[in-house]
């Protein structure tokens, strides 16, 4: 992974300095509340329903042993002895005290780590596939491009006065694993005829209260010229974006009230001026981020002994077909660690379970490991020889449940527990879901459920296959429900069901939709499969038939 | 108001346009004023600036830019970001060489990333507020992206 030179550390520990600053003014009374907003937000700290709450970022979801080990003791220093991840693959500190928030900053720093516009108006972390550098399908590597995007959009002069927040995601491989068609920018690794790398441009993506998948605006940009095309795209957002209605600042509301040709245009104008100029890449720039990245000297094995000890346990078979994928290496393993067991909220991870995933990461994963959109970790480089002993070390921490990519594998977010947005519940919804499915959750295949506890959509649930949106009427809690989202690469939006759902009623809800998934399902079909065959009607008749 | 320049506080040598004025030298001048009073701005051979909102285009001032001394471009709220990208703009695509100054809501830990993307002067709400712009000036003492190419 990357690691920091003089300049990075450098700029991070002035960064923690800046904010010490900053928070000693604001708690003096010297910086009005409005005024320490902007500035906070860019240090991704939000004032929460009970405390403050603290975003940190985690580059495109990688984490050292060391990183993880600092994280879990900031959750006990300064929180409650937990964390939680979310799908932007950054990690979130729920009860840090605001006064603390520059000696965590300090702390995090001396791993290498910040929250420098993990919130605000501004570009926000650079998120991508969790299986970079080892799927099989991949055509480029992306984590040195987010590493050189990071390092560009990083305190950018110019563009930190956003109309609003910006994200942008890459993948490398045609099987989208990072949601890029739902971010402000989505890049796609390709390469042209003679080999040449570049990307695929999207724009214009995003969810919230207003879903939209995003648009191809260039078919090749160059690796050369993508920093300088980002720019043009960011000056155009921020020049034309709209300012006079939060709810309608996105670049998506941009680009769909000029046309997507006309935004083109401007973009292109723009270019015209800066392409080939200082923003432009050299090869040796990219080479050098290019060498932190280099695939370890994997050592020649086989399965022999993944495969006697698929033999052994039933547990650990089903665990290994649920919990594993497939590595571009023979005689190595994808592992995912479930962030969903029964025991605590989506993506919630304690401090033992961070110190022992630190421990598992030097002893399995070459001091490594990732988080992803999903709001798992995963193990990216694990011999198929230590997968037997990895998930006996898991399965004794509640992180080995064997429910990847399944119904109780569901994105959540925070809900009106903690979040002060919020129209609903989410993590009890979440609860009452997995009671319910933990034990025909495998049955049930793959079905991705997500859940968000209001319309700003954190959860994702326009996309889900099953979509939750907590809505408010009357001071009451109900649910909207959506069917047949996709997050893949051919991403869409769900198609809703039908009347807000009584809280009570979400749980029974969710069962007669699995169940009439299961009675017209061919075989082992999946529910996305089914679902476009017969459309949502026997959905509706057998939820609202009844009702 | 104070004035911040070249990393102190300055006597400001500029005014804004009064109605009593019989001297165009050292004024800055709205656009409308400028678009209406062309040819005798450009005659009087008296240095003049130009005040343009920070939501401009560049295009709509563009000719004016060979003829004046300085731009202010007004922020009209401090969170308001247009005025990043329009002087980045005139140092990059004009070549504007002259004074920017950046007026209107202006707080001092904005000044670092005002100085970086051209602006070399930031008016101010008071002394205090101007001894602060000057401390975070120096917040950082590097960053990744490059300056504006003409300052």
């Amino acid at each position: 992974m990357y690691l920091y030179n003089e300049l990075d550390q450098t700029l991070v520990n002035e960064r923690v300095e800046q904010y010490r600053d900053q928070t000693k003014r604001f708690l003096n009374g010297e910086l009005t509340e409005e005024q320490f907003r902007p500035l906070r937000l860019m240090n991704g700290l939000y004032i929460q329903t009970h405390a403050p709450m603290l975003r940190i970022n985690i580059p495109y979801g990688l984490l050292s042993s060391k990183q993880l080990r600092m994280l879990a003791q900031i959750s006990r220093q300064y929180d409650k002895d937990y964390v939680h991840f979310t799908t932007r693959q950054n990690v979130q500190f729920n009860w840090p005290a605001l006064e603390q928030v520059p000696d965590i900053l300090a702390d995090l720093a001396s791993v290498q780590m910040h929250s420098i516009q993990s919130s605000g108006n501004c570009i926000r972390n650079i998120t991508s596939d969790p299986l970079a550098g080892v799927c099989a399908d991949e055509i480029e590597d992306p984590r040195p491009y987010c590493e050189i995007i990071r390092q560009w959009s990083t305190l950018h002069p110019e563009f930190s006065y956003l109309p609003r927040k910006f994200k942008i995601a890459i993948s490398g491989s045609p099987q989208d694993r990072a949601v890029t068609q739902v971010h402000d920018i989505g890049l796609h690794m390709k390469k042209d005829t003679d080999g040449n790398i570049g990307f695929e441009v999207l724009v214009g993506g995003g969810l919230g209260r207003t879903p939209v998948i995003g648009q191809t605006i260039a078919d090749f940009i160059a690796e050369a010229d993508i920093l300088s095309y980002l720019d043009a795209i960011l000056r155009t957002y921020n020049r034309y974006g709209r300012r006079d209605n939060k709810y309608k600042a996105r670049i998506k509301i941009l680009v769909r009230e000029t046309g997507l040709e006309a935004f083109k245009a401007q973009v292109d104008a723009e270019w015209k001026d800066s392409k080939g100029g200082e923003l432009t890449l050299d090869a040796a720039a990219i080479e050098r981020v290019k060498a932190f990245f280099i695939a370890p000297n994997y050592s020649v094995s086989d399965d022999k002994q993944l495969n006697s000890d698929l033999e052994k346990s039933g547990a650990f078979r089903q665990w290994f077909k649920q919990n594993t994928r497939e590595h571009k290496q023979t005689g190595y393993r994808v592992v995912s660690l479930s962030l969903k067991s029964p025991h605590r909220p989506p993506g919630d991870v304690t401090f033992d379970q961070l110190q022992l995933i630190a421990n598992l990461a030097d002893q399995y994963n070459l001091g490594q490991a990732r988080s992803t959109h999903d709001q798992n970790l995963a193990f990216t480089d694990v011999k198929t020889e230590d997968l037997f002993s990895l998930w006996q070390q898991l399965n004794e921490h509640q992180l080995a449940t064997a429910n990847i990519g399944t119904i109780t594998d569901m994105i959540c977010c925070p809900g009106l527990d903690f979040c002060s947005l919020a129209n609903a519940s989410s993590i009890d919804i979440a609860q009452g879901i997995t009671e319910t499915f933990t034990d025909s959750a495998i049955e049930t295949g793959s079905l991705k459920l997500k859940m968000s506890g209001c319309m700003n959509g954190c959860g994702h649930h326009s996309i889900g296959e099953i979509g939750i949106l907590g809505v408010d009427k009357k001071g009451e809690q109900w649910y909207q429900l959506t069917l047949g989202g996709s997050d893949t690469h051919e991403t869409k939006l769900g198609e809703r069901l039908g009347r807000a759902i009584a809280k009570d009623d979400v749980i029974s809800t969710v069962k007669d939709i699995v169940n009439t998934y299961k009675q017209h399902r061919n075989d082992d079909e999946k529910f996305a499969t089914t679902f476009k065959r017969i459309g949502i009607q026997p959905f509706k008749d057998k939820v609202y038939g009844t009702r | 108001m104070a004035l911040v320049k070249n990393k102190q506080i300055i006597q400001d040598s500029w005014h804004h346009l009064t109605a009593e004025q019989t001297s165009l030298a050292n004024t800055i001048v709205s656009l409308d004023y400028w678009q209406q009073n062309k040819q005798a701005l450009i005659l009087s051979k008296q240095p003049f600036g130009l005040k343009v909102s920070g939501d401009l285009p560049a295009e709509s001032f563009s000719e004016a830019l060979k003829h004046v001394s300085l731009i202010a471009i007004e922020f009209p709220v401090f969170s308001d970001g247009r005025g990043y990208s329009l002087a980045k703009t005139l140092r990059d695509k004009y070549r504007f060489t002259k004074e920017i100054r950046a007026i209107g809501d202006v707080l001092p830990d904005q000044a670092f990333y005002l100085s970086r993307v051209g602006f070399d002067s930031l008016e101010l709400k008071s002394d205090l507020s101007a001894k602060l712009a000057i401390e975070k000036l120096a917040d950082f003492s590097v960053y990744y992206q490059k300056d504006s190419v003409s300052q």
